[in-house]
């Protein structure tokens, strides 16, 4: 088989979470042009209705089911009903998450309350979800599950604990899903640099990408492509591992002023 | 699909085609249909028979193809290589350094010249040709530099002193490479490699089997599962990726 053969997902079937707009949306669409039926889940009906549409758009098989990641009889429903449709599930994409109240507060503003969403949102979600599909993937023999962290999860910023702290903690969390299931599960990590989702306020808000070293943004659907990569059987020994596509950001080590100011250094060797 | 990983058009050159890793990167590179030249990273026989037979493998494929015999730790010698590729193939989209020589001994044992020698073969050979490539690259505003390294870059290993720290080495070269270029078109990313059939740092059967019983998959990686990474790097589909090392390791390093 060549090796673009390798990337085809025909007869394949994803659970993409989150997936009524943004990074997951961009991935349910990819996926499904790479061969694979997807079900397409997030809180909000009118969204993931929309992005299931466009699925069958190109061809491919869709369900569209509300669910709340945080309410694990929810997503117990929704995987049975996956399973119920489909029969199979070969990927999870656990991509829902993002910001919650209180994510910049300062340490002793931060109430239990925003920590708890803060932390159900970007990683229990994810530990929910995975659960409720592991024993299926196991009963199949094979699986791949793509969790979706953040440049935030591998470094951090000024009063940024709750965001940080879960993405960090989603890492380690795919990190021992990897270990636990290896060979016949693969679990790997998205960490996406900075994507506005075409949306003018977020692309001002980051001044275009000026800063980042490639000098520009991310594009969904590179996230889309990248999450092919990491589903298909191109990457069977790739395992418990982060992918960072952020133009270059993390590289520099201090985003996001990551390309300057340059620092001088001695440019010739002396004895 | 898969156009965006297509390599249609696209000329690679693959440097330590001669080991099991940088012979599977440049198949799989010509099996998403680039066009690619192959060399070796010391003047041996034995090196120079498998590069030929790789380069073979190419044609077979219905791609262009050269081998060329190297010291890819001698300047001139990596120079003339490219402007080979470049004369023959007429541009270099894609450079692929799979140069590897490992060597483990107790540092007592080790010799300066020694050092020397796997700094120069591991990571200088990567320097070497990263600037020629880049050269062309920067004319053509666009380029892909792939690096390949070990985990025991990112992890130590009783004598390993010398052959650790060039692997380590290769993975700040991309990065500071990656960052040198970020507005030039040119991608800079490696391959972390886990424990991997035939290449040389694994000894005897005895050490293979014990390595096997400690691995999450209990079998080393393929050349081939390596080599897939090679063609996303190459491809647009990883137009927004540099800087990076992506590990093919089969979940080894999230081991305490």
């Amino acid at each position: 088989m060549s090796v673009l053969d390798k990337l085809k997902l025909n007869g394949k079937v994803a659970i993409v979470t989150g997936a009524g707009r943004g990074l997951g949306r961009a991935m349910a669409i990819s996926l499904a042009q790479a061969g694979a039926d997807i079900v397409a889940t997030a809180r909000t009906k009118s969204q993931v209705e929309e992005t299931a549409d466009m699925v069958r758009g190109h061809g491919r098989a869709a369900e569209w089911v509300e669910c709340d990641v945080t309410d694990s009889s929810s997503v117990r429903a929704m995987v049975q009903s996956t399973v119920d449709k489909f029969g199979r599930i070969d990927i999870l994409v656990n991509n829902a998450g993002g910001a919650t109240p209180g994510m910049q507060n300062r340490l002793v503003d931060i109430d239990d309350h925003h920590w708890r969403v803060g932390v159900d949102t970007n990683l229990t979600g994810a530990m929910y979800c995975s659960r409720a599909a592991i024993q299926q993937m196991l009963e199949q023999g094979s699986g791949k599950i793509i969790n979706v962290t953040s440049g935030f999860g591998l470094r951090v910023a000024r009063d940024n604990f709750i965001y940080t702290s879960a993405k960090a903690g989603l890492i380690n969390f795919t990190r021992a899903l990897a270990l636990t299931y290896a060979p016949s599960i693969q679990a790997n990590l998205i960490a996406p640099g900075l994507f506005p989702h075409d949306n003018p306020a977020m692309i001002e808000w980051w001044r275009g990408g000026k800063f980042v070293p490639m000098g520009r943004l991310g594009g969904d659907h590179e996230i889309g492509l990248l999450s092919v990569f990491l589903a298909s059987d191109l990457t069977s020994y790739m395992n418990g591992q982060i992918v960072v596509l952020d133009g270059g950001g993390l590289a520099a080590g201090h985003a996001p002023t990551g390309f300057a100011p340059r620092v001088e250094l001695p440019s010739e060797v002396t004895q | 699909m898969t156009e965006e990983f297509s390599l249609l058009d696209r000329k690679a050159l693959v440097i330590g085609a001669s080991n099991p890793i940088g012979r599977a990167i440049a198949v799989a590179l010509a099996e998403a249909v680039a066009d690619v030249a192959v060399a070796t990273t010391t003047r041996s026989q034995s090196e120079e028979v498998i590069a030929n037979s790789c380069s073979n493998e190419m044609w077979a494929l219905n791609r262009k193809s050269f081998a060329q015999s190297i010291d890819a730790a001698s300047e001139s010698d990596v120079n003339a290589l490219v402007e080979r590729t470049v004369a023959e193939f007429g541009r270099l989209d894609v450079l692929v350094n799979a140069q590897d020589l490992p060597f483990a001994k107790p540092i007592a044992e080790t010799s300066f010249d020694e050092w020397r020698r796997v700094m120069d073969a591991n990571v200088g050979s990567m320097f070497l040709a990263s600037k020629a490539a880049a050269k062309v690259m920067l004319a053509q505003d666009k380029g892909r530099i792939i690096n390949v390294a070990s985990v025991l870059g990112e992890r130590g290993m009783a004598n390993g002193s010398a052959y650790c720290t060039a692997q380590a080495g290769v993975f700040n070269l991309t990065r500071a490479l990656a960052l040198e270029f970020a507005r030039e078109g040119i991608n800079v990313n490696a391959i972390g490699a886990g424990w991997t059939e035939g290449m040389g740092i694994i000894g005897s059967d005895d050490e293979r089997q014990k390595l096997e019983r400690y691995l999450p998959y209990k079998r080393l990686a393929k050349p081939e599962e390596v080599a897939g990474v090679a063609v996303y790097l190459s491809s647009e589909a990883s137009d927004y990726l540099t800087g990076q090392v992506v590990w093919v390791e089969g979940g080894a390093l999230s081991h305490v």
